[in-house]
C-alpha cells in the first residue's frame, strides 16, 4: 500500500514537496487556505523573479501544473486543518472545506506555510495608506504584473521614485529584529525594471545595508552601473506631504552628516518576511514549535533545518524564515524526503 | 481686575506662542489673524500651523553632466566604500579633501555642499592609489579630474579668488623654466621663504647646517655644475609659442 503523506500549504514549497512525493508514487493530500495554488509569488502576481529575471510562470506555473496534472496528487482548496492528533507513529488529520469536515490518517506531515508580507500600515512613520503614492514592494510588484504601474494619486508617470529598505525589519520598535533577506534584491530588481521601462524617472534606493547576499549581488551592481540608480545612505524617519502632489522623504545622510527632506513623486516600501498568524496557529495545532522571531522552529537550524521538533513533521520555505524561491524549492524537496524516509521506516 | 485686562485681547504678533520663534522662517508659519470655525474662535495661536520644511528634489542633471565626460564616465559605480581616501596619498595631510565624499556630491549633484570644498578639491597629485585600490573600477583619481572641472564651470568666481596663481611665484617659475630649462630648487626656496616673511630662517640652524652637509659632501657644486639641457634653444621656443598660443585663445574667449 502506498505511503500517505499531508502537506500543508501549496506555495512553492509545498508544491515542489507535493509534485516530488507524487513523482515517486505516494499518496499526497495538500491542504490550501486560498482558492488558489502558487503562494505569495501567484497572490500578489509577481511577474519576473530574480535573480535572473525569468518570468515567474516558469517556475510557480511549471509547478502549479504538475500538481494539478499529479495522478497521486488531491488538492483541497480554501480549506484547513480543523483537527489533529498523533496516532501511533502516524497522525489523523481533519480536513475542513467547502465540502465539510474529512479525516484522514497520514504517515508524515510536511508544513510549508509560508509567509506574510508585513502590513506597512502598521509602522505609521511611512504613511502608507495616508498618501497614495506611497506604495510597497508587494504592490509594486502587483502594478507591474498587471502592467499598471503609475502614480496611484493621479494615474500620471512619475518622474521619480524612492525606494525605503529595512521597513518592518530590523527596527525594534516593529518587533523584527532579524533581515528579511529578500526585501534588497527585490528593490534593486524593481529599481531596474522601472528604469528599463520608464527611462525618464529617475530611482533612488534608500539604504543603512544593501544585502544582495550570494549572485544576487549581480543585480546590484547592475542597478548602478547599467540603469544608474543611485544609492543613498540613510534610513528614512519619516514621510511627510510635499509641495505639488508630492511625498517627502525625511532622514539623515549619513555619508554627508546632515538631515534631508526630499519630495518625491513616488515612494516604494520594501517591506518585509513575517511569520503571519499561520505559524503560532500550526505550532499550537501540530504541537511544534515556535521561534522567538515568530516563524516555525526547525530541530537544529544547521544540520536539519527541515525538521520539525516533533518526529514525523517535517517543515519547507518560508514558514521558517525569510528565504528565496529557489531555497524554498530546495527544501520542499528535502522535506518530501525526509518525510518519505520516516514513512517507510514506519510502515 | 486681571479680568478688566484681558478685555481687549492684546493682537498677538505672527507666531509669537511659538517657543525658540527665531529658529523658524516667517513664511513657515500660517496664522489666521481671526477665523473661526463652527462657532469657535481660533484666532491667532489657536490655529498656528508650521509648515514641514522641504529640500530641493536631487537634482540628476549635474550627475549626467559628469557621466557623459571621459574622465566622469564611471561615476554611476561608486558605491561609497572609502577605499579611495582611506588610500588617498592627500587626505592624511588635508583631512578635508576626501575623493569618497566628494565623488557622492557629486552623484547628488549637491552643489551647496562640495562649494565648501573649493579650496582643497584640487589637491590631488594624481598618484592613483585610490583607483589601484577601488572594487568598483570607478578610477576615482580621473573622478578627482572630473571634480576639477565642474569645480571651474560652475564657481568660476571663488575658484578666482580662492586659487589666485602667486604671480611672483609663477613668474620665478616661468623664469627658471624658460631660462634654464629646470627648476632650481634651492631659488625656489628661498624666493618662497623669503616671500613668507621667514628670512631670518634662512640663515637660522637647520638651514646653515644642511648648507654645510650639502658642500661636504659634494652635493652643492654638482648642482652649480648642472648646465641647460642639449639644444634648449629649440624647446625654448616651442614653449614660448605654446604659452602665447594659450594666451591668444584665452584673450579671444573673454
Ligand atoms: C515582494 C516579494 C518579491 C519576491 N520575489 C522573489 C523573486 O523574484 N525570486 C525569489 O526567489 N523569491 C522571491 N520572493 C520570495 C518568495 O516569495 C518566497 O521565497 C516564497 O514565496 C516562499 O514560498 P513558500 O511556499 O515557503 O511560502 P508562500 O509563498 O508564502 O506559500 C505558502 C502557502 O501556504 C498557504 N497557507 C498559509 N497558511 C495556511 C494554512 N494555515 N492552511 C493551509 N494553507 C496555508 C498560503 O495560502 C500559501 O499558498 C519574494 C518575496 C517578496 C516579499
Ligand atoms: S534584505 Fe535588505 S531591505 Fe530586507 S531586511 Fe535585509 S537589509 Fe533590510
Ligand atoms: S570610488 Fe571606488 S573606492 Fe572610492 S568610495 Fe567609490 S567605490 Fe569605493
Ligand atoms: S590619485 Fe589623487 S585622489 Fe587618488 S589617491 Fe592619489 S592623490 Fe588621492
Amino acid at each position: 500500500m502506498a505511503e500517505n503523506i499531508l502537506v500543508i500549504g501549496g506555495g512553492p514549497a509545498g508544491l515542489n514537496a507535493a509534485t516530488m512525493l507524487s513523482e515517486i508514487g505516494v499518496k499526497v493530500t495538500l491542504v490550501e487556505r486560498d482558492s488558489f495554488l502558487g503562494g505569495n509569488p501567484k497572490k500578489f502576481k509577481y511577474k519576473f523573479l530574480f535573480p535572473d529575471m525569468q518570468p515567474a510562470d516558469n517556475v510557480i506555473g511549471e509547478l502549479i501544473k504538475k500538481t494539478e496534472t499529479g495522478s497521486n496528487i488531491k488538492v483541497y482548496y480554501s480549506s484547513e486543518i480543523s483537527d489533529f492528533k498523533e496516532k501511533g507513529k502516524k497522525f489523523d488529520a481533519t480536513i475542513k472545506s467547502a465540502n465539510g469536515n474529512e479525516t484522514k490518517t497520514f504517515d508524515s506531515v510536511i508544513v510549508s506555510t509560508g509567509f506574510e508580507h508585513f502590513d506597512p500600515a502598521r509602522d505609521a512613520k511611512y504613511s502608507y495608506q495616508l498618501f497614495d503614492d506611497v506604495i510597497d514592494i508587494k504592490d509594486l510588484e502587483r502594478m507591474m504584473g498587471e502592467n499598471n504601474f503609475v502614480r496611484p494619486s493621479n494615474g500620471q508617470p512619475p518622474k521619480n521614485v524612492a525606494f525605503i529598505l529595512c521597513v518592518g525589519s530590523r527596527d525594534r520598535h516593529v518587533g523584527n529584529q532579524y533581515c528579511s533577506r529578500v526585501c534588497c534584491t527585490v528593490s534593486v530588481k524593481q529599481a531596474i525594471e522601472l528604469r528599463e521601462h520608464f527611462p525618464d524617472c529617475e530611482v533612488y534606493i534608500f539604504y543603512m545595508d544593501i544585502r544582495t547576499y550570494g549572485f544576487f549581488e549581480d543585480l546590484y551592481w547592475q542597478a548602478m552601473e547599467e540603469h544608474d540608480v543611485q544609492i543613498v545612505k540613510g534610513r528614512i524617519a519619516e514621510i511627510t506631504s510635499g509641495p505639488d502632489n508630492t511625498v517627502v522623504c525625511k532622514g539623515e545622510d549619513t555619508l554627508l552628516r546632515g538631515p534631508f527632506e526630499i519630495p518625491f513623486d513616488m515612494v516604494v516600501l520594501a517591506s518585509g518576511m513575517e511569520g503571519g498568524p499561520q505559524s503560532p496557529e500550526m505550532s499550537k495545532k501540530l504541537g511544534i514549535e515556535l521561534d522567538e522571531h515568530g516563524f516555525l522552529k526547525p530541530e537544529n537550524v544547521t544540520l536539519s533545518p527541515f525538521k520539525s521538533n516533533r518526529p514525523g513533521i517535517f517543515l519547507a520555505g518560508a514558514c521558517t524564515g525569510p528565504k528565496a524561491i529557489s531555497d524554498s524549492i530546495t527544501e520542499g524537496a528535502a522535506a518530501a524526503m525526509n518525510a518519505y524516509t520516516y514513512a517507510v521506516k514506519n510502515r | 481686575m486681571a479680568l478688566e485686562k484681558q478685555e481687549h485681547r492684546p493682537v498677538a504678533e505672527k507666531g509669537e506662542h511659538i517657543i525658540a520663534r527665531h529658529l523658524i522662517e516667517d513664511d513657515s508659519i500660517k496664522e489666521e489673524k481671526n477665523l473661526v470655525i463652527d462657532g469657535v474662535d481660533v484666532s491667532g495661536r489657536w490655529n498656528t500651523f508650521i509648515l514641514s520644511r522641504v529640500d530641493a528634489e536631487y537634482d540628476r542633471s549635474f550627475f549626467r553632466e559628469i557621466k557623459d565626460t571621459v574622465v566622469g564616465s564611471r561615476i554611476n559605480r561608486c558605491w561609497q566604500c572609502g577605499m579611495c581616501t582611506a588610500s588617498c596619498t592627500v587626505t592624511p595631510l588635508y583631512r578635508r579633501f576626501n575623493p569618497r565624499a566628494f565623488i557622492y556630491m557629486m552623484q547628488l549633484g549637491n552643489l551647496k555642499e562640495l562649494k565648501k570644498y573649493i579650496d582643497v578639491a584640487w589637491r590631488c597629485v594624481g598618484c592613483y592609489k585610490c583607483s589601484q585600490r577601488c572594487p568598483k573600477q570607478v578610477n576615482p583619481a580621473e573622478m578627482m579630474e572630473a571634480l576639477g572641472l565642474v569645480i571651474k564651470k560652475y564657481f568660476p568666481e571663488e575658484v578666482e579668488s580662492k586659487l589666485k596663481v602667486d604671480e611672483d611665484v609663477k613668474k620665478i617659475y616661468d623664469d627658471m623654466i624658460l631660462g634654464d630649462g629646470r627648476l632650481d630648487l634651492a631659488k625656489l626656496h628661498t624666493s618662497a621663504m623669503r616671500k613668507t616673511g621667514r628670512t631670518k630662517e634662512l640663515l637660522g640652524k637647520i638651514e646653515r647646517d644642511t648648507i654645510f652637509k650639502m658642500a661636504k659632501d659634494g652635493r652643492a657644486f654638482s648642482i652649480l655644475r648642472l648646465g641647460k639641457p642639449r639644444n634648449w634653444g629649440k624647446s625654448k621656443e616651442a614653449i614660448e609659442n605654446y604659452l602665447k598660443n594659450i594666451k591668444s585663445i584665452e584673450n579671444s574667449e573673454n
